[in-house]
């Protein structure tokens, strides 16, 4: 992890790059970056500043996005209180998950998390009155009123994702820097340790499945929001998945990470879909190269490179 | 002399668009020359050797047209790799950033029935290939266009003749996909059943993963039917035929698969399993048509073989916007859909004509019936066509408001 400051360079460089977005990328695009940038920051906290391993975090991202459709849809909900609802909502399902998951640890609190997202999966088909089924669920709004302006076009809909994202970021980032976030890192350290102090592990822990799932339930607000519809893929295993691969691939040291992870994944597979079916192949060959080689992810390459360029200079 | 500061300020608001105004000029120009058309298939992802086809056939089809009122067709591939919210976003970034009114095909229903909803409020056409019977019912808008016909009509175009044909036939069990387009088959058949007075012996579920249906045939064989109905689609009706068929379900029992996309199905059957087993088609090549000698052609000239249901259904998708262009004498999105309502055209199964009321392609389904190889003329014979049928719920019945 960074040393946990807040904010630092890594928030400029963040800041920085999600002004320079939209003009390097169609604003759709964009907006895609930047709410995938959210959902794997949920990641980003579990597994970077917790250890903790989840394959299971498209379902809160579901569980926003379906919870979003239905608010706007049918409850006549303005977008503020919905992303808010959302996520308050998707923070408290997933503190109640986390209460029984983290019961258990190591590969048994993997395999909770992927049981949950298949029965989240499963359970949306079975509501299809209420979800849509396989169809998904359509019908939402296209035009918001935020504040005074309204968000129609697609690059007030990038403004409004980025706009989110960087809240989010700066939450994680001013959690890691916390008390709060020195004591998820001594459970990642050492669990056993931590609790022998007295920090009550299991509360941290199911905290921290809270803020994360509540953060992944905001990035499923925001994709139906931006889409006006919720595709049943946002709550597939596969989308846990993504966001994982997403978040290793820029590297869960850093919230930075969640950006860089999420514009590679995004362009790549813009890039090489249509060039080759099996562009996965390729996602594939980069994650198994940057285990190996990188494993701080993408995020942490210039780091390493500083760090050659400094030993350079002073070998010089 | 001076600057002002608010005439520099001024000066370097407007630099942009002057920047700007040479490819704007340019981009307008060109667009005058041609017609952007996007085609949204899965060209990756899990239903990417379907999208693929669908893909082919469309763009054969504009490359066959060319232009159009003197525009040259620009046919641009939107990948949605499958995923339904993908495809929608590359609908937004097309019709808001890129300018285009005109979207045809989609790889499955789900995609379809969201990108018809984005084409409508975006003001745009949307021509496509959907099996939900919601897409041209419920949810169905002025913007959107079906040419395959819904799982009302494949259940009725192939139940009802083989009803004729074996009115002996008394006991019915089906195995279906749980899924949306599954059940609506299973609805479609159990209304068919109680208005013939036949009886339902029992259905089994299958899931959408599911590739082991042994189970199933077991539990149908074990009600001794006449008629196996299977009600799902894709690879998942080649297993069940093929598991039915291993099991001996073949020598007492008639299997009718309701939903099969035709040609690439039998070659991957073989005529061994196709023998005696019916089939619920949208195209068949050995249909004589106007419309169906210009698919063939078409296809023929790309691949040296005949045509098969998905390339027949990618390029019939794309005849309907042309068609309804020429028909129209414009690309104005609201004239055009004018023109497009009650269109009659040859297309690949005949004379097809445009429904108003939901704008459903009326056309023909096929009920076939698998050939013994020794009966084969040439390599693509597998079936015969039974029946041709054009069976369509009335338009007040489909729940379509067309708003």
């Amino acid at each position: 992890m960074d040393t946990p400051r807040f904010p630092n360079v890594t928030t400029l460089i963040v800041a920085a790059a999600m002004i320079v977005l939209p003009f390097v990328v169609p604003a759709t695009l964009a907006s895609q970056i930047a709410i995938f940038a959210t959902a794997a920051l949920s990641v980003t906290l579990l597994l970077g500043g917790a250890g903790l391993l989840s394959f299971g975090q498209g379902l809160y991202l579901g569980i926003g996005a379906y919870a979003s459709g239905l608010l706007l849809r049918d409850a006549g909900f303005a977008l503020l209180p919905t992303l808010l609802v959302a996520t308050a909502g998707t923070a408290a399902v997933a503190a109640v998950l986390g209460a029984v998951m983290v019961r258990r640890q190591g590969i048994y609190f993997v395999m909770l998390t992927l049981a949950f997202a298949q029965m989240g999966y499963f359970a949306m088909l079975a509501a299809k009155d209420v979800t849509g089924g396989e169809n998904g669920l359509s019908g939402l709004p296209r035009r918001f009123d935020l504040f005074g302006a309204t968000i129609a076009s697609p690059l007030s809909f990038y403004v409004l994702s980025a706009g989110v994202f960087g809240l989010a970021f700066l939450a994680v980032q001013r959690l890691l820097a916390s008390p709060f976030g020195s004591v998820l890192t001594a459970i990642r350290e050492n669990e056993g340790r931590s609790e022998a102090m007295g920090y009550n592990v299991r509360l941290y822990k199911i905290a921290v499945i809270a803020v994360a799932g509540g953060i992944a339930g905001l990035a499923g607000s925001l994709h139906a929001v931006f889409l006006g519809f919720v595709p049943p893929t946002d709550v597939d295993l596969e989308v846990g998945q993504r966001m994982l691969v997403m978040s290793i691939i820029g590297g869960v040291g850093s919230p930075g990470g969640a950006l860089v992870g999420s514009a590679f994944y995004t362009l790549v597979s813009e890039a090489l879909s249509e060039l080759w079916a099996r562009w996965m192949a390729l996602i594939a060959l980069v994650l198994i190269a940057l285990v190996l080689f990188l494993p701080g992810g993408l995020w942490s390459a210039g780091r390493h490179l500083t760090g050659l360029l400094r030993r350079r200079d002073a070998d010089g | 002399m001076p600057i002002e500061r608010r005439t520099l300020l001024k000066g370097l608001a407007a630099a942009p668009a002057a920047l700007a105004a040479p490819p704007l000029l340019r981009h307008a120009m060109a667009q005058s020359e041609t017609l952007d058309v996007a085609a949204v298939y899965s060209l990756s992802g899990t239903f990417a050797n379907v999208g693929t086809l669908l893909n082919n056939g469309s763009q054969w089809a504009m490359e066959h047209y060319g232009s159009v009122l003197g525009r040259k067709i620009n046919y641009i591939l939107l990948d949605d790799r499958g995923d339904a919210g993908e495809a929608v976003r590359k609908v937004q970034e097309a019709m808001s950033q890129r300018g285009i009114k005109h979207i045809i095909g989609c790889t499955n229903s789900a995609i379809a029935l969201a990108v018809q909803k984005e084409v409508n409020a975006r003001g745009g056409i949307y021509v496509q290939m959907a099996g939900a019977d919601e897409s041209t019912g419920k949810d169905c808008n002025k913007a959107n266009f079906r040419w395959p016909v819904a799982s009302y009509s494949a259940v009725n175009a192939t139940m009802r003749p083989l009803i004729e044909k074996f009115p002996n036939a008394k006991k019915w069990y089906t195995i279906t996909g749980q899924y949306v387009f599954g059940d609506s088959l299973l609805t479609n058949v159990k209304d068919v059943l109680k208005e013939k007075g036949l009886q339902h012996v029992g259905n089994s579920y299958h899931s959408l993963s599911d590739r082991e249906y042994s189970g199933y045939i077991a539990t149908a064989l074990a009600s001794s039917p006449d008629v196996l109905a299977i009600c799902n689609f894709g690879n998942q009706t080649l297993d069940v035929i093929r598991q039915a068929i291993s099991y001996g379900m073949k020598r007492n029992t008639k299997i009718l698969a309701i939903w099969s996309t035709g040609l690439d199905q039998f070659q991957a059957l073989g005529p061994e399993n196709c023998e005696g087993v019916y089939f619920g088609c949208n195209f068949w090549h050995g249909v004589d048509t106007p419309g169906g000698r210009e698919v063939a052609a078409v296809v023929k000239a790309k691949t040296g073989d005949v045509p098969n249901y998905l390339q027949a259904c990618g390029y019939a998708v794309a005849q309907v916007l042309v068609e309804g262009i020429k028909k129209a004498g414009t690309t104005e999105i609201a004239p055009l859909i004018k023109a497009m309502e009650g269109m009659t055209y040859e297309g690949p199964t005949g004379l097809e004509k445009i429904r108003p009321e939901d704008h459903q392609v009326i056309k023909d389904y096929y009920l076939m019936l698998g050939k013994a190889k020794s009966a084969m003329k040439d390599k693509n014979d597998f079936a015969e066509v039974i029946a041709a049928t054009k069976a369509f719920l009335p338009p007040d019945k489909t729940g379509c408001k067309m708003a």
